[in-house]
């Protein structure tokens, strides 16, 4: 049955290809720890997509509760923390995992450098791995504030107090983050857009970049 | 379609505008460099990887479930005694940022200039360590650097977070979230509901405003820390005089007044009698404080 | 996808040990694995998205509205509160209930929600359908006990009626159950 709806589709999109060349491409072995185990460090790379994932749904089941606004955020949050069964589980493995991709991350980071994988004709990956680099961040210091709780709210006044001593700009970006005058409501709704659309699909888009690359170009030989 | 269903023809697309024709698939990289040493994505290598995968997943859940993600009490931009910290990974730059040389007029050396050396540094990685070789013990100015950046990263990380918890001890404060934790574990055991922050707890009236004591009250050295409106100053655990009934009689507050309690100084009796009041305002003062009870 | 990959074995002659290559083998842990992230990942995920339907239904209590001898055979409306826990959000929201006494004297109680659509409906507001409950949206009817005549597919929904010392109480909101 599955097999007759498959064969019906290939016949009219020819979707094998695709998913055969993601399936056989060939990988060589120096990156698996199956044979060497120091190449686990070869590992974080895919954690860091694993955990993203992770974090991406997590993220999407916690907008179910979620409410960005300044009377309501903490309340919600509260509520789908303490009440909602499972609710620690899925914001715990949202708070935890923003801190693992960022290990992950680094790491991941780490290991290219020091392997000298970004050597040419790779020079463009790691220039875009250093963007989602950024934007990990970004996504770390937005979704900081969410819960509007003290750490929350203060730990957002010191970020955007970085911000805002840029020469020139610094008050305009200040006055964009903040949406206003204060770090209040209008901070809130806009960090909680940055931090659900804008960022993400920024990530998104940057991942797809990062993978496309490393398929056209191959992972780097050993060293 | 103009196959029938038992066409083995395959179909071709020419000349469509709507389908393309798949035939620049991308090109599989040639790994002749060292023959024999590759293998499929599917299901070789992907099975390590999510070998690799399960155990992240594990790791993640048993955090999880050891240590829930904190949650502090709500914001509240008055709060005076809350001692503010990022995410462990901007801490770098926060330690950074209490250093003269990147403070005070030069602030933009710590916001910007450093910052943007390492970020920008690290971007442009590629093009600033263009040579052939990659092991990195062969390329000693760039491994250098980054070992360098590396360890003064974790030394402001680590001192960062020494400062801050040396800061808790010194001003004996414990971090919100854990506070506001051990009250819902508290309130888990006793069986009450939790409790739930986002509640405005109800402020008691004052009892008898019209009381002569009041007016003791406002010219007693209380007034300095528990407020002309007996409100206390919640953000710096001063607790409220609205309610005080409820928790001492008129011996107990006197005993407070003269030996203090808590995080309140003794000696405030004397103080008061100092600011000119008498024995006998003070002993109204306590019989008036003992009658401030929340109403039910 | 692992489906796919082991096609090359399904042409195995009848009686032959049944034999598993190596890549069939690693297909299927690859299988089981990608089932437990999914899982790991995914059940408390949807457990926590599930939770209110897994709610018990709580008992709604009984609200005190008006005294009895207030109700006669014509149904009046009454506005009465009820205390309403939405996740985090409480409130008092007022509802409104028509009640009245039925031919043996017994009270009862109908929400005036329109079973049609949703609108309110209203006691012997338009002339064309005298002592009946009329909707102004579509022009549905209903009887006094909440039989519905035209344009909507049920009867209007009863309220649980208690009287107690000289009080009406309503309780939960149900399917009518005076006219079938």
């Amino acid at each position: 049955m599955m097999k007759g709806v498959y064969n019906w589709i290939d016949e009219r999109l020819d979707i094998t290809p695709m998913w055969r060349d993601v399936a056989d491409h060939e990988v060589p072995e120096h990156v698996n720890p199956a044979h060497h185990f120091s190449a686990f460090v070869y590992c974080f790379g895919g954690l860091t997509f694993f955990i993203t994932l992770i974090q991406i749904l997590s993220g999407m089941f916690l907008t179910m509760y979620y409410v960005p606004d300044i009377i309501n955020a903490y309340k919600s949050v509260d509520y789908l923390q303490h009440k909602v069964a499972f609710g620690v589980i899925v914001r715990g493995m949202h708070h935890w995992g923003a801190s693992l991709v960022i290990v992950m991350m680094f790491l991941h980071t780490l290991r290219v450098f020091f392997t000298g994988s970004y050597k040419a004709p790779r020079e463009m990956n790691w220039v875009v791995g250093m963007l989602i680099f950024f934007v990990m961040l970004g996504l770390g210091f937005t979704g900081y504030l969410l819960p509007w709780d003290n750490k929350a709210y203060f730990a957002t006044q010191v970020g955007i107090k970085i911000a805002a001593s840029v020469p020139y700009l610094g008050g305009y970006i200040q006055t964009f983050l903040q949406g206003g005058d204060i770090v209040g409501a209008q901070t809130l709704t806009r960090f909680f857009a940055l931090h659900v659309f804008f960022l993400p699909a920024v990530l998104l888009a940057l991942l797809g970049g990062h993978f496309y690359m490393i398929r056209k170009q191959g992972i780097a030989g050993p060293l | 379609m103009a196959h029938g269903p038992k066409s083995n023809e395959k179909i071709v697309y020419v000349g469509d505008s709507r389908v393309i024709k798949r035939s620049n698939k991308p090109v599989a990289y040639d790994y002749a460099a060292y023959p024999g040493k590759s293998e499929v994505f599917i299901p070789n290598f992907l099975l390590k990887e999510w070998m690799v995968a399960v155990v992240a997943l594990v790791g993640v859940l048993v955090l999880v479930m050891s240590d829930p993600a904190p949650l502090g009490y709500p914001a509240d931009p008055t709060n005076t005694s809350f001692i503010p910290m990022p995410d462990w990974y901007f801490l770098f730059m926060y330690q950074l940022l209490k250093y003269p040389y990147a403070s005070d007029q030069y602030v933009v050396i710590g916001t910007l200039v450093f910052p943007g050396l390492l970020f920008g540094g690290l971007l442009l990685a590629p093009f600033l360590d263009t040579g052939k070789e990659r092991r990195f013990y062969r390329r000693p100015i760039a491994s250098a650097l980054m070992f360098l950046s590396l360890i003064s990263v974790i030394y402001l990380t680590v001192f960062s977070w020494h400062h801050y918890t040396k800061e808790l001890e010194a001003t004996g404060t414990i971090p919100e979230h854990i506070k506001a934790e051990e009250e819902r574990q508290a309130a888990k055991k006793s069986g009450q509901p939790a409790p739930s922050a986002g509640k405005t707890t109800q402020v008691a009236a004052i009892v008898d405003e019209s009381d002569p004591a009041a007016q003791i009250y406002q010219k007693s050295t209380c007034v300095s820390c528990h407020g002309a409106d007996l409100k206390g100053q919640a953000a710096a655990k001063i607790p409220a005089l609205r309610g005080v009934g409820d928790k001492h009689d008129k011996a107990g507050l006197l005993a407070i007044m003269k030996n203090g309690v808590g995080s309140m100084p003794p000696g405030q009796y004397d103080a008061s009698k100092a600011q000119g009041l008498s024995d006998a305002d003070l002993d109204k003062l306590a019989d008036w404080l003992a009658k401030q009870k929340k109403a039910q | 996808m692992s489906e796919n990959t082991s096609h090359s074995h399904s042409e195995r002659k009848p009686g032959a040990k049944r034999e598993m290559s190596r890549r069939q083998f690693l297909a299927y842990t690859l299988g089981g694995t990608t089932g437990f992230l999914a899982a790991g990942v995914i059940v408390p995920m949807v457990r926590f998205a599930v939770d209110p339907v897994l709610q018990p239904k709580s008992a709604s209590d009984w609200v005190k509205v008006v005294e009895e001898s207030k109700i006669t055979a014509e149904p009046k409306s009454f506005k009465f509160q009820v205390h309403q826990v939405d996740g985090w959000y409480e409130s008092d929201p007022e509802l409104e209930a028509w009640i009245a006494k039925d031919s043996s004297g017994k009270i009862f109680a109908l929400n005036p929600t329109c079973k049609h659509l949703g609108c309110t409906v209203n006691w012997n507001n338009n002339p064309s359908y005298k002592d009946q409950y009329f909707c102004p949206c579509h022009g549905a009817h209903y009887t006094k006990e909440g039989k519905n005549l035209a344009v909507a597919p049920a009867p209007l929904d009863e309220y649980d009626v208690k009287i107690e010392n000289g009080f009406v109480y309503l309780g939960e909101l149900h399917a009518n159950s005076i006219v079938k």
